[in-house]
Protein backbone atom coordinates (compact mmCIF):
# COMPACT_ATOMS: atom_id res chain seq x y z
CA UNK A 1 0.00 0.00 0.00
CA UNK A 2 1.50 3.27 -1.22
CA UNK A 3 1.17 5.89 2.03
CA UNK A 4 -1.17 8.14 -0.82
CA UNK A 5 -3.72 5.11 -0.16
CA UNK A 6 -3.93 5.93 4.18
CA UNK A 7 -5.88 9.22 4.51
CA UNK A 8 -8.25 7.46 1.87
CA UNK A 9 -8.81 4.58 4.15
CA UNK A 10 -8.78 6.78 7.54
CA UNK A 11 -11.52 8.86 5.43
CA UNK A 12 -13.35 4.68 4.79
CA UNK A 13 -13.09 4.03 8.77
CA UNK A 14 -14.38 7.17 9.88
CA UNK A 15 -17.04 7.43 7.40
CA UNK A 16 -17.99 3.82 8.64
CA UNK A 17 -18.24 5.24 12.05
CA UNK A 18 -19.84 8.34 11.17
CA UNK A 19 -22.57 6.12 9.34
CA UNK A 20 -22.70 3.68 12.16
CA UNK A 21 -23.29 6.64 14.80
CA UNK A 22 -26.46 7.64 13.44
CA UNK A 23 -28.32 4.51 14.70
CA UNK A 24 -27.57 5.80 18.41
CA UNK A 25 -29.83 7.67 20.03
CA UNK A 26 -29.54 11.35 19.35
CA UNK A 27 -28.96 11.93 23.14
CA UNK A 28 -25.80 9.40 23.29
CA UNK A 29 -24.64 10.05 19.77
CA UNK A 30 -21.66 12.33 20.68
CA UNK A 31 -20.53 10.15 23.56
CA UNK A 32 -20.39 6.97 21.28
CA UNK A 33 -18.91 8.88 18.52
CA UNK A 34 -15.79 10.44 21.22
CA UNK A 35 -15.57 6.42 22.24
CA UNK A 36 -15.18 4.99 18.97
CA UNK A 37 -12.22 7.38 17.97
CA UNK A 38 -10.68 7.14 20.85
CA UNK A 39 -10.52 3.39 20.35
CA UNK A 40 -10.06 3.50 16.64
CA UNK A 41 -6.93 5.32 17.31
CA UNK A 42 -5.79 3.17 19.62
CA UNK A 43 -6.70 -0.32 16.83
CA UNK A 44 -5.26 1.76 14.09
CA UNK A 45 -2.04 2.27 17.09
CA UNK A 46 -1.76 -1.48 17.31
CA UNK A 47 -2.21 -2.55 14.07
CA UNK A 48 0.46 -0.21 12.77
CA UNK A 49 2.99 -1.62 15.07
CA UNK A 50 2.72 -5.42 15.41
CA UNK A 51 1.12 -5.96 11.32
CA UNK A 52 3.50 -5.65 8.98
CA UNK A 53 1.15 -6.31 6.00
CA UNK A 54 -0.68 -2.95 5.59
CA UNK A 55 -3.85 -4.54 3.21
CA UNK A 56 -4.21 -6.60 6.09
CA UNK A 57 -3.80 -4.48 9.09
CA UNK A 58 -6.34 -1.79 6.76
CA UNK A 59 -8.67 -5.24 6.76
CA UNK A 60 -8.46 -5.80 10.40
CA UNK A 61 -9.30 -1.85 11.29
CA UNK A 62 -12.64 -2.06 9.08
CA UNK A 63 -13.84 -4.97 10.54
CA UNK A 64 -13.00 -3.34 13.92
CA UNK A 65 -15.04 -0.56 12.42
CA UNK A 66 -17.79 -2.93 11.13
CA UNK A 67 -18.47 -3.88 14.50
CA UNK A 68 -19.30 -0.21 15.80
CA UNK A 69 -22.46 -1.13 14.11
CA UNK A 70 -23.45 -4.29 16.04
CA UNK A 71 -22.36 -1.62 19.23
CA UNK A 72 -24.45 1.02 17.42
CA UNK A 73 -27.98 -1.48 17.16
CA UNK A 74 -27.50 -2.95 20.60
CA UNK A 75 -27.98 1.42 22.18
CA UNK A 76 -30.86 1.74 19.72
CA UNK A 77 -32.30 -1.40 20.98
CA UNK A 78 -31.74 -0.37 24.80
CA UNK A 79 -33.81 3.08 23.81
CA UNK A 80 -36.70 1.31 22.25
CA UNK A 81 -36.77 -1.22 24.97
CA UNK A 82 -36.70 1.88 28.01
CA UNK A 83 -39.21 3.74 25.37
CA UNK A 84 -41.66 0.92 25.43
CA UNK A 85 -41.14 0.20 29.22
CA UNK A 86 -41.73 4.29 29.63
CA UNK A 87 -43.99 4.50 27.82
CA UNK A 88 -47.33 4.44 29.83
CA UNK A 89 -50.01 4.12 26.15
CA UNK A 90 -48.03 0.77 24.91
CA UNK A 91 -50.30 -1.58 23.48
CA UNK A 92 -53.54 0.50 25.16
CA UNK A 93 -56.60 1.10 23.36
CA UNK A 94 -56.00 4.71 23.41
CA UNK A 95 -52.21 4.71 21.69
CA UNK A 96 -54.38 2.32 18.58
CA UNK A 97 -57.51 4.73 18.77
CA UNK A 98 -54.48 7.86 18.91
CA UNK A 99 -53.05 6.12 15.43
CA UNK A 100 -56.04 5.77 14.09
CA UNK A 101 -57.08 9.19 14.62
CA UNK A 102 -53.42 10.43 13.39
CA UNK A 103 -54.35 8.28 10.08
CA UNK A 104 -57.56 10.02 9.43
CA UNK A 105 -56.48 13.41 10.01
CA UNK A 106 -53.55 12.71 7.59
CA UNK A 107 -55.69 11.02 4.30
CA UNK A 108 -58.37 13.78 5.45
CA UNK A 109 -55.45 16.69 5.37
CA UNK A 110 -54.44 15.32 2.76
CA UNK A 111 -58.02 15.66 0.91
CA UNK A 112 -57.99 19.18 2.06
CA UNK A 113 -54.70 20.34 0.75
CA UNK A 114 -53.74 17.85 -2.54
CA UNK A 115 -55.11 20.48 -5.33
CA UNK A 116 -56.41 17.63 -7.62
CA UNK A 117 -58.11 16.00 -4.67
CA UNK A 118 -59.75 19.26 -3.50
CA UNK A 119 -60.94 19.80 -7.34
CA UNK A 120 -62.58 16.16 -6.48
CA UNK A 121 -64.09 17.36 -3.64
CA UNK A 122 -65.66 20.47 -5.93
CA UNK A 123 -66.86 17.79 -8.28
CA UNK A 124 -69.02 16.01 -5.36
CA UNK A 125 -70.52 19.67 -4.59
CA UNK A 126 -70.91 20.22 -8.45
CA UNK A 127 -72.79 17.12 -9.18
CA UNK A 128 -75.72 17.80 -11.63
CA UNK A 129 -79.04 18.25 -9.68
CA UNK A 130 -80.97 14.97 -9.38
CA UNK A 131 -83.37 14.49 -12.70
CA UNK A 132 -81.19 16.66 -15.50
CA UNK A 133 -81.45 14.29 -18.34
CA UNK A 134 -79.67 14.97 -21.55
CA UNK A 135 -82.15 15.18 -24.67
CA UNK A 136 -81.42 13.51 -28.08
CA UNK A 137 -82.70 12.04 -30.79
CA UNK A 138 -84.15 8.88 -30.20
CA UNK A 139 -83.05 7.48 -33.62
CA UNK A 140 -79.16 8.47 -32.92
CA UNK A 141 -77.15 5.92 -31.78
CA UNK A 142 -73.69 7.95 -30.51
CA UNK A 143 -74.37 9.88 -27.69
CA UNK A 144 -71.67 12.56 -28.93
CA UNK A 145 -73.43 13.42 -32.01
CA UNK A 146 -75.58 17.04 -32.50
CA UNK A 147 -79.07 15.77 -33.03
CA UNK A 148 -80.79 19.08 -31.73
CA UNK A 149 -81.99 22.69 -33.34
CA UNK A 150 -82.87 25.48 -30.91
CA UNK A 151 -86.27 25.69 -32.52
CA UNK A 152 -87.50 22.47 -30.21
CA UNK A 153 -86.15 24.02 -27.28
CA UNK A 154 -87.83 27.20 -28.12
CA UNK A 155 -91.32 25.18 -29.03
CA UNK A 156 -90.67 23.37 -25.56
CA UNK A 157 -89.92 26.85 -23.38
CA UNK A 158 -93.02 28.41 -25.15
CA UNK A 159 -95.61 25.48 -23.76
CA UNK A 160 -95.65 24.83 -20.40
CA UNK A 161 -94.25 21.09 -19.94
CA UNK A 162 -95.28 18.43 -17.75
CA UNK A 163 -92.19 16.71 -17.28
CA UNK A 164 -89.94 19.20 -17.11
CA UNK A 165 -89.23 22.16 -15.89
CA UNK A 166 -86.42 23.45 -17.42
CA UNK A 167 -84.30 23.51 -20.65
CA UNK A 168 -81.02 24.83 -21.99
CA UNK A 169 -79.04 24.47 -25.25
CA UNK A 170 -75.97 24.44 -26.51
CA UNK A 171 -73.82 23.57 -29.78
CA UNK A 172 -69.75 23.86 -30.05
CA UNK A 173 -67.95 25.98 -32.50
CA UNK A 174 -64.27 27.10 -32.86
CA UNK A 175 -63.85 30.25 -32.41
CA UNK A 176 -61.16 32.73 -32.59
CA UNK A 177 -59.84 34.68 -29.36
CA UNK A 178 -57.95 37.51 -29.03
CA UNK A 179 -55.49 37.08 -26.28
CA UNK A 180 -52.38 38.73 -27.99
CA UNK A 181 -51.06 39.32 -30.59
CA UNK A 182 -52.03 36.16 -32.54
CA UNK A 183 -55.37 35.17 -31.77
CA UNK A 184 -55.90 31.45 -30.31
CA UNK A 185 -58.74 29.23 -31.38
CA UNK A 186 -60.66 28.00 -28.75
CA UNK A 187 -63.66 25.76 -28.79
CA UNK A 188 -66.76 27.54 -27.69
CA UNK A 189 -70.01 25.93 -26.57
CA UNK A 190 -72.50 28.55 -27.77
CA UNK A 191 -75.40 28.34 -24.65
CA UNK A 192 -78.55 29.38 -23.25
CA UNK A 193 -77.67 31.50 -20.89
CA UNK A 194 -79.43 29.39 -17.87
CA UNK A 195 -77.22 25.99 -19.04
CA UNK A 196 -75.19 26.11 -15.87
CA UNK A 197 -78.48 27.02 -13.56
CA UNK A 198 -80.68 24.11 -15.36
CA UNK A 199 -77.48 22.03 -14.71
CA UNK A 200 -76.87 22.79 -10.81
CA UNK A 201 -73.36 23.74 -11.35
CA UNK A 202 -71.87 26.31 -8.94
CA UNK A 203 -69.56 28.82 -11.05
CA UNK A 204 -66.13 29.47 -9.32
CA UNK A 205 -65.05 32.91 -8.78
CA UNK A 206 -68.35 33.86 -10.03
CA UNK A 207 -68.64 37.69 -10.18
CA UNK A 208 -72.04 38.96 -8.67
CA UNK A 209 -74.41 40.26 -10.57
CA UNK A 210 -75.34 44.13 -10.27
CA UNK A 211 -78.77 45.17 -11.19
CA UNK A 212 -77.44 48.84 -11.74
CA UNK A 213 -75.47 48.08 -14.42
CA UNK A 214 -76.98 47.51 -17.97
CA UNK A 215 -74.19 44.93 -19.50
CA UNK A 216 -75.64 43.91 -22.51
CA UNK A 217 -72.18 41.65 -23.34
CA UNK A 218 -72.61 38.23 -23.69
CA UNK A 219 -71.25 36.14 -20.48
CA UNK A 220 -68.34 33.79 -20.81
CA UNK A 221 -67.85 31.07 -18.52
CA UNK A 222 -63.86 29.72 -18.56
CA UNK A 223 -63.52 25.98 -18.14
CA UNK A 224 -61.01 25.39 -15.62
CA UNK A 225 -58.14 24.01 -17.66
CA UNK A 226 -58.34 26.88 -19.73
CA UNK A 227 -58.20 29.25 -16.80
CA UNK A 228 -55.43 27.80 -15.58
CA UNK A 229 -53.39 27.58 -19.46
CA UNK A 230 -54.39 30.65 -20.59
CA UNK A 231 -54.74 32.85 -17.56
CA UNK A 232 -52.46 31.32 -15.27
CA UNK A 233 -55.40 30.47 -12.66
CA UNK A 234 -55.93 34.24 -11.92
CA UNK A 235 -58.77 35.12 -10.23
CA UNK A 236 -58.80 38.37 -11.55
CA UNK A 237 -59.80 37.34 -15.17
CA UNK A 238 -63.02 37.51 -13.51
CA UNK A 239 -64.89 40.64 -14.89
CA UNK A 240 -62.67 41.15 -18.15
CA UNK A 241 -63.67 41.63 -21.39
CA UNK A 242 -62.44 38.90 -23.89
CA UNK A 243 -62.97 39.10 -27.91
CA UNK A 244 -64.88 35.76 -28.73
CA UNK A 245 -65.31 35.72 -32.42
CA UNK A 246 -66.29 39.16 -33.55
CA UNK A 247 -68.21 40.17 -30.61
CA UNK A 248 -66.73 41.14 -26.88
CA UNK A 249 -68.05 38.95 -23.81
CA UNK A 250 -67.60 39.47 -20.31
CA UNK A 251 -66.17 36.74 -18.16
CA UNK A 252 -68.32 35.75 -15.34
CA UNK A 253 -67.01 32.56 -13.63
CA UNK A 254 -64.80 29.44 -14.08
CA UNK A 255 -66.90 26.43 -14.35
CA UNK A 256 -66.21 23.78 -11.78
CA UNK A 257 -63.21 21.10 -12.26
CA UNK A 258 -64.22 18.47 -14.53
CA UNK A 259 -68.09 18.89 -13.56
CA UNK A 260 -68.80 18.99 -17.95
CA UNK A 261 -69.70 15.63 -18.19
CA UNK A 262 -72.03 16.04 -21.07
CA UNK A 263 -70.95 15.40 -24.98
CA UNK A 264 -68.90 18.39 -26.85
CA UNK A 265 -65.79 19.18 -24.82
CA UNK A 266 -65.43 23.16 -24.38
CA UNK A 267 -62.58 25.56 -23.07
CA UNK A 268 -65.15 28.65 -22.99
CA UNK A 269 -69.34 28.62 -22.33
CA UNK A 270 -70.82 31.82 -24.15
CA UNK A 271 -74.00 31.98 -22.63
CA UNK A 272 -77.19 33.94 -24.10
CA UNK A 273 -80.57 34.41 -24.28
CA UNK A 274 -81.92 31.90 -26.49
CA UNK A 275 -83.24 34.65 -28.51
CA UNK A 276 -80.06 36.11 -29.66
CA UNK A 277 -78.85 32.35 -30.78
CA UNK A 278 -78.85 31.90 -34.20
CA UNK A 279 -81.30 28.96 -36.04
CA UNK A 280 -78.38 27.22 -37.90
CA UNK A 281 -76.39 24.49 -36.62
CA UNK A 282 -77.39 21.23 -34.16
CA UNK A 283 -76.80 20.84 -30.80
CA UNK A 284 -77.32 19.35 -27.87
CA UNK A 285 -80.61 19.91 -25.08
CA UNK A 286 -80.76 19.84 -21.26
CA UNK A 287 -83.53 19.78 -19.18
CA UNK A 288 -84.42 19.23 -15.70
CA UNK A 289 -87.23 17.02 -14.69
CA UNK A 290 -90.23 17.95 -12.81
CA UNK A 291 -91.58 15.24 -9.66
CA UNK A 292 -93.54 13.24 -12.92
CA UNK A 293 -90.71 13.52 -15.10
CA UNK A 294 -89.02 11.89 -12.97
CA UNK A 295 -91.29 9.51 -11.75
CA UNK A 296 -91.89 8.05 -15.72
CA UNK A 297 -87.81 7.65 -15.53
CA UNK A 298 -87.50 3.74 -16.99
CA UNK A 299 -83.18 2.41 -16.49
CA UNK A 300 -82.40 5.88 -16.00
CA UNK A 301 -84.38 7.49 -19.22
CA UNK A 302 -87.51 8.87 -20.57
CA UNK A 303 -88.68 8.99 -23.68
CA UNK A 304 -90.04 12.29 -24.74
CA UNK A 305 -92.69 12.79 -27.97
CA UNK A 306 -92.85 16.43 -29.33
CA UNK A 307 -95.39 17.60 -31.88
CA UNK A 308 -94.17 20.05 -34.79
CA UNK A 309 -96.38 23.13 -35.79
CA UNK A 310 -97.24 20.46 -38.78
CA UNK A 311 -98.53 17.88 -36.16
CA UNK A 312 -95.70 16.13 -37.10
CA UNK A 313 -94.45 13.49 -34.14
CA UNK A 314 -91.22 13.48 -33.51
CA UNK A 315 -89.67 10.90 -30.36
CA UNK A 316 -86.57 12.13 -28.33
CA UNK A 317 -84.49 10.35 -25.65
CA UNK A 318 -83.76 11.85 -22.30
CA UNK A 319 -80.99 9.92 -20.49
CA UNK A 320 -79.80 10.88 -16.95
CA UNK A 321 -76.58 12.02 -16.12
CA UNK A 322 -76.05 9.73 -12.98
CA UNK A 323 -75.60 6.78 -15.14
CA UNK A 324 -72.83 8.38 -17.34
CA UNK A 325 -69.93 7.90 -14.77
CA UNK A 326 -70.02 6.77 -10.99
CA UNK A 327 -69.58 9.09 -8.08
CA UNK A 328 -66.51 8.44 -6.12
CA UNK A 329 -68.61 7.92 -3.32
CA UNK A 330 -70.44 5.30 -5.45
CA UNK A 331 -66.84 3.63 -6.29
CA UNK A 332 -66.23 3.74 -2.58
CA UNK A 333 -69.15 1.56 -1.24
CA UNK A 334 -68.63 -0.52 -4.01
CA UNK A 335 -64.60 -1.28 -2.86
CA UNK A 336 -66.34 -1.73 0.57
CA UNK A 337 -69.00 -4.24 -0.31
CA UNK A 338 -66.13 -6.25 -2.39
CA UNK A 339 -63.64 -5.98 0.66
CA UNK A 340 -66.53 -7.86 3.16
CA UNK A 341 -66.92 -10.14 0.62
CA UNK A 342 -63.65 -11.28 0.29
CA UNK A 343 -62.93 -10.54 4.44
CA UNK A 344 -63.73 -14.03 5.23
CA UNK A 345 -61.36 -15.46 2.78
CA UNK A 346 -58.31 -13.81 4.87
CA UNK A 347 -59.93 -13.70 8.48
CA UNK A 348 -61.88 -15.41 10.60
CA UNK A 349 -64.89 -12.80 10.67
CA UNK A 350 -66.31 -14.36 13.87
CA UNK A 351 -65.56 -13.46 17.28
CA UNK A 352 -67.52 -16.50 19.00
CA UNK A 353 -64.21 -18.09 19.65
CA UNK A 354 -63.57 -16.45 22.69
CA UNK A 355 -64.59 -18.92 25.31
CA UNK A 356 -63.47 -18.19 29.14
CA UNK A 357 -62.23 -21.64 30.77
CA UNK A 358 -62.92 -19.32 33.69
CA UNK A 359 -65.41 -16.77 35.06
CA UNK A 360 -66.67 -14.19 31.81
CA UNK A 361 -66.03 -10.73 31.86
CA UNK A 362 -68.83 -8.17 32.61
CA UNK A 363 -71.70 -7.02 29.87
CA UNK A 364 -70.14 -3.52 30.43
CA UNK A 365 -66.88 -5.01 30.13
CA UNK A 366 -67.99 -6.71 26.61
CA UNK A 367 -70.48 -3.87 25.90
CA UNK A 368 -67.23 -1.76 26.05
CA UNK A 369 -64.96 -4.36 24.00
CA UNK A 370 -67.57 -4.40 21.10
CA UNK A 371 -67.74 -0.30 20.96
CA UNK A 372 -64.13 -0.75 20.70
CA UNK A 373 -64.05 -2.84 17.62
CA UNK A 374 -66.49 -0.87 16.12
CA UNK A 375 -65.27 2.19 16.61
CA UNK A 376 -61.68 0.99 14.88
CA UNK A 377 -64.32 -0.19 11.56
CA UNK A 378 -65.58 3.00 11.45
CA UNK A 379 -62.01 4.67 11.27
CA UNK A 380 -60.91 2.24 8.88
CA UNK A 381 -63.61 2.61 6.75
CA UNK A 382 -63.23 6.89 6.90
CA UNK A 383 -59.28 6.41 6.45
CA UNK A 384 -60.00 4.03 3.65
CA UNK A 385 -62.61 6.73 2.07
CA UNK A 386 -60.14 9.55 2.38
CA UNK A 387 -57.19 7.65 1.89
CA UNK A 388 -59.00 5.99 -1.45
CA UNK A 389 -59.66 9.32 -2.68
CA UNK A 390 -56.25 11.32 -2.22
CA UNK A 391 -54.83 8.04 -3.77
CA UNK A 392 -56.78 8.41 -6.96
CA UNK A 393 -57.42 11.79 -7.78
CA UNK A 394 -53.52 13.10 -6.68
CA UNK A 395 -52.68 12.49 -10.15
CA UNK A 396 -55.28 11.56 -12.56
CA UNK A 397 -58.69 13.54 -13.42
CA UNK A 398 -61.56 12.71 -11.57
CA UNK A 399 -64.15 10.84 -13.94
CA UNK A 400 -60.67 9.83 -16.04
CA UNK A 401 -61.02 5.44 -16.02
CA UNK A 402 -57.80 5.12 -14.35
CA UNK A 403 -58.35 7.60 -11.17
CA UNK A 404 -61.58 5.59 -10.84
CA UNK A 405 -59.64 1.89 -10.69
CA UNK A 406 -57.57 3.13 -8.88
CA UNK A 407 -59.92 4.58 -6.18
CA UNK A 408 -61.34 1.02 -6.55
CA UNK A 409 -58.19 -0.87 -5.89
CA UNK A 410 -57.36 1.53 -3.03
CA UNK A 411 -60.61 1.83 -1.14
CA UNK A 412 -61.11 -2.52 -1.64
CA UNK A 413 -57.43 -2.64 -0.33
CA UNK A 414 -57.66 -0.39 2.58
CA UNK A 415 -60.94 -1.91 4.03
CA UNK A 416 -59.89 -5.34 3.51
CA UNK A 417 -56.50 -5.69 5.16
CA UNK A 418 -57.77 -2.58 7.92
CA UNK A 419 -60.62 -4.29 8.84
CA UNK A 420 -58.53 -8.09 9.10
CA UNK A 421 -56.42 -5.70 10.53
CA UNK A 422 -59.05 -4.82 13.25
CA UNK A 423 -60.20 -8.04 13.79
CA UNK A 424 -56.87 -9.86 14.83
CA UNK A 425 -55.67 -6.90 16.70
CA UNK A 426 -59.65 -7.40 18.89
CA UNK A 427 -58.31 -10.99 19.36
CA UNK A 428 -55.07 -10.15 21.12
CA UNK A 429 -56.64 -7.45 23.00
CA UNK A 430 -57.22 -8.37 27.20
CA UNK A 431 -60.96 -8.44 27.77
CA UNK A 432 -60.26 -6.99 30.35
CA UNK A 433 -58.43 -3.60 29.89
CA UNK A 434 -58.49 -3.85 25.96
CA UNK A 435 -54.94 -3.60 26.81
CA UNK A 436 -53.18 -6.25 23.48
CA UNK A 437 -51.31 -8.88 24.94
CA UNK A 438 -47.24 -9.62 25.18
CA UNK A 439 -44.88 -11.97 26.05
CA UNK A 440 -45.48 -14.92 23.44
CA UNK A 441 -44.06 -18.12 25.28
CA UNK A 442 -44.50 -21.11 22.98
CA UNK A 443 -45.75 -23.85 25.38
CA UNK A 444 -45.09 -27.88 24.88
CA UNK A 445 -44.46 -29.90 21.81
CA UNK A 446 -46.57 -30.59 19.21
CA UNK A 447 -45.44 -34.05 18.85
CA UNK A 448 -47.09 -34.46 22.20
CA UNK A 449 -50.02 -33.23 21.68
CA UNK A 450 -52.16 -35.92 22.60
CA UNK A 451 -50.51 -36.36 26.13
CA UNK A 452 -50.79 -31.96 27.07
CA UNK A 453 -51.96 -29.25 24.67
CA UNK A 454 -48.95 -27.05 22.65
CA UNK A 455 -49.11 -23.70 21.76
CA UNK A 456 -48.28 -20.07 22.57
CA UNK A 457 -49.39 -18.19 25.92
CA UNK A 458 -49.94 -14.35 26.18
CA UNK A 459 -50.02 -12.71 29.08
CA UNK A 460 -51.69 -9.24 29.76
CA UNK A 461 -48.68 -6.76 31.29
CA UNK A 462 -51.85 -5.69 33.34
CA UNK A 463 -51.88 -9.13 34.76
CA UNK A 464 -56.10 -9.66 34.19
CA UNK A 465 -55.64 -12.30 31.38
CA UNK A 466 -53.46 -14.85 29.90
CA UNK A 467 -54.08 -16.04 26.51
CA UNK A 468 -53.74 -19.33 24.87
CA UNK A 469 -53.24 -20.18 21.22
CA UNK A 470 -53.43 -23.28 20.04
CA UNK A 471 -50.36 -24.17 17.85
CA UNK A 472 -52.12 -27.09 16.13
CA UNK A 473 -56.31 -26.90 16.59
CA UNK A 474 -57.41 -30.28 17.94
CA UNK A 475 -61.16 -31.26 18.24
CA UNK A 476 -60.64 -30.56 21.74
CA UNK A 477 -58.29 -27.43 22.10
CA UNK A 478 -59.18 -25.29 18.59
CA UNK A 479 -59.62 -22.02 18.89
CA UNK A 480 -57.56 -19.49 21.49
CA UNK A 481 -58.62 -19.48 25.15
CA UNK A 482 -59.00 -16.29 27.61
CA UNK A 483 -57.87 -17.35 31.51
CA UNK A 484 -58.95 -14.46 33.58
CA UNK A 485 -56.13 -14.28 36.06
CA UNK A 486 -57.16 -14.30 40.13
CA UNK A 487 -56.30 -12.23 42.85
CA UNK A 488 -53.70 -15.52 43.49
CA UNK A 489 -51.68 -14.19 40.53
CA UNK A 490 -50.62 -10.54 41.65
CA UNK A 491 -47.64 -11.41 43.54
CA UNK A 492 -46.21 -11.34 39.69
CA UNK A 493 -47.03 -8.69 38.75
CA UNK A 494 -46.27 -6.57 41.95
CA UNK A 495 -44.20 -3.43 41.78
CA UNK B 1 -30.67 -11.66 49.10
CA UNK B 2 -31.41 -12.54 45.95
CA UNK B 3 -28.43 -14.27 44.28
CA UNK B 4 -26.13 -13.16 41.30
CA UNK B 5 -27.26 -12.80 38.24
CA UNK B 6 -25.77 -15.89 35.88
CA UNK B 7 -23.59 -14.57 33.22
CA UNK B 8 -22.61 -15.92 29.46
CA UNK B 9 -19.10 -17.11 29.14
CA UNK B 10 -18.58 -13.63 26.94
CA UNK B 11 -19.84 -11.11 29.68
CA UNK B 12 -18.05 -13.26 32.56
CA UNK B 13 -14.71 -13.26 30.04
CA UNK B 14 -15.38 -9.47 29.69
CA UNK B 15 -15.63 -8.40 33.94
CA UNK B 16 -12.75 -11.00 34.33
CA UNK B 17 -10.98 -8.51 31.98
CA UNK B 18 -12.02 -5.67 33.81
CA UNK B 19 -11.12 -6.92 36.88
CA UNK B 20 -7.45 -7.59 35.57
CA UNK B 21 -6.76 -3.99 35.15
CA UNK B 22 -7.37 -4.20 31.32
CA UNK B 23 -10.28 -1.27 31.74
CA UNK B 24 -11.36 0.46 28.26
CA UNK B 25 -13.15 -0.98 25.41
CA UNK B 26 -9.93 -2.41 22.92
CA UNK B 27 -7.46 -3.34 25.33
CA UNK B 28 -10.45 -5.73 26.42
CA UNK B 29 -10.93 -6.68 22.96
CA UNK B 30 -7.39 -7.26 22.74
CA UNK B 31 -7.01 -9.59 26.05
CA UNK B 32 -10.20 -11.66 25.03
CA UNK B 33 -9.55 -11.65 21.46
CA UNK B 34 -13.18 -11.77 20.91
CA UNK B 35 -14.48 -9.38 17.87
CA UNK B 36 -15.38 -5.59 18.40
CA UNK B 37 -18.88 -6.21 17.49
CA UNK B 38 -19.06 -8.39 20.65
CA UNK B 39 -17.26 -6.82 23.09
CA UNK B 40 -18.85 -3.34 22.73
CA UNK B 41 -22.32 -4.59 22.69
CA UNK B 42 -21.78 -7.13 25.83
CA UNK B 43 -20.19 -4.09 27.45
CA UNK B 44 -23.07 -1.78 26.98
CA UNK B 45 -25.20 -4.53 28.68
CA UNK B 46 -23.20 -4.78 31.77
CA UNK B 47 -23.00 -1.22 31.93
CA UNK B 48 -26.91 -1.53 31.64
CA UNK B 49 -27.34 -4.04 34.61
CA UNK B 50 -24.96 -1.97 36.66
CA UNK B 51 -21.96 -4.48 36.59
CA UNK B 52 -19.70 -1.58 35.46
CA UNK B 53 -19.77 1.69 35.35
CA UNK B 54 -17.19 4.08 33.29
CA UNK B 55 -15.68 7.50 33.11
CA UNK B 56 -13.58 9.38 31.01
CA UNK B 57 -9.97 9.59 31.58
CA UNK B 58 -8.52 13.65 32.38
CA UNK B 59 -7.71 15.20 28.89
CA UNK B 60 -4.34 16.37 30.58
CA UNK B 61 -3.54 13.27 31.20
CA UNK B 62 -4.15 11.60 27.42
CA UNK B 63 -2.27 14.98 26.11
CA UNK B 64 0.84 14.46 28.28
CA UNK B 65 0.65 11.00 26.41
CA UNK B 66 -0.13 12.35 22.71
CA UNK B 67 -3.52 10.26 22.79
CA UNK B 68 -7.45 10.59 22.83
CA UNK B 69 -8.76 9.97 26.19
CA UNK B 70 -9.97 6.83 27.18
CA UNK B 71 -12.98 5.55 28.89
CA UNK B 72 -12.51 3.88 31.26
CA UNK B 73 -14.36 0.67 33.14
CA UNK B 74 -14.38 -0.60 36.22
CA UNK B 75 -16.52 -3.02 38.23
CA UNK B 76 -19.17 -2.18 40.45
CA UNK B 77 -20.10 -4.27 43.55
CA UNK B 78 -22.53 -6.16 42.20
CA UNK B 79 -20.16 -6.99 39.00
CA UNK B 80 -17.43 -8.15 41.05
CA UNK B 81 -20.46 -10.78 43.10
CA UNK B 82 -21.27 -11.52 39.53
CA UNK B 83 -17.79 -12.31 38.74
CA UNK B 84 -17.07 -13.93 41.27
CA UNK B 85 -20.18 -16.27 40.79
CA UNK B 86 -19.15 -16.91 37.32
CA UNK B 87 -15.89 -18.13 38.63
CA UNK B 88 -16.91 -21.03 40.11
CA UNK B 89 -19.04 -21.71 37.16
CA UNK B 90 -16.50 -21.09 35.10
CA UNK B 91 -13.07 -23.01 36.48
CA UNK B 92 -11.03 -21.80 33.16
CA UNK B 93 -11.32 -18.32 33.38
CA UNK B 94 -8.80 -16.68 35.58
CA UNK B 95 -6.23 -18.89 33.60
CA UNK B 96 -7.46 -17.24 30.31
CA UNK B 97 -6.85 -13.73 31.66
CA UNK B 98 -5.08 -14.01 34.96
CA UNK B 99 -5.05 -11.04 37.36
CA UNK B 100 -2.53 -8.29 37.18
CA UNK B 101 -1.05 -9.50 40.70
CA UNK B 102 -0.85 -12.85 39.37
CA UNK B 103 0.97 -11.73 35.98
CA UNK B 104 3.61 -10.02 38.33
CA UNK B 105 4.33 -13.22 40.43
Amino acid sequence: MTPRCEPVFRAIDHGLLCCASYLVPERQRAEWRREWKSELWHARQSSSVSSTISWRSEREIAGFCMGAFQDAACLRRFWWQSRRRSAPLHGSAAQCILWLGCLLLVSYGASRLLPRVHMEQDFSSSQALPGTILIQDEAVQYGSIPTMAIDQVRLWQRSSQRYADGFAFYRVTREPVELGPDPDIWRVAEASSNLFAVAGWPLRYAAPQQPNTHDDLPRLVLSLRTWRQQFAADPYVVGTVLRIGAHPARVVGIAPADAWRLPGKADAWLLEPDSAMGRNGLGYVIAHLTRSGRAAMWNGAVRITSYDSRKLEHDFLGKSFEEHAPAPTDIYWFGILLALLALPALATVSLAEYSFTSHKPSRMRRAVRLGFLSLKIVAILWIAYFGSIDLAYWHFPVLSPSGTYIQLAASFAICLFGMRWALLDQRQRCPVCLRRVTHPANVGLVSRMFLAWSGTELICEGGHTLLHVPGLPTSWFGAQRWMLLDSSWDFLFAG
Amino acid sequence: MASPAKLSHTAAMILQAIDAGLVYGFSIMETTGLPSGTVYPAMRRLERDKLICSRWERQSIADAEQRPPRKYYKLTSAGAEALQASRSRYPLLERMIPLAEEKAL
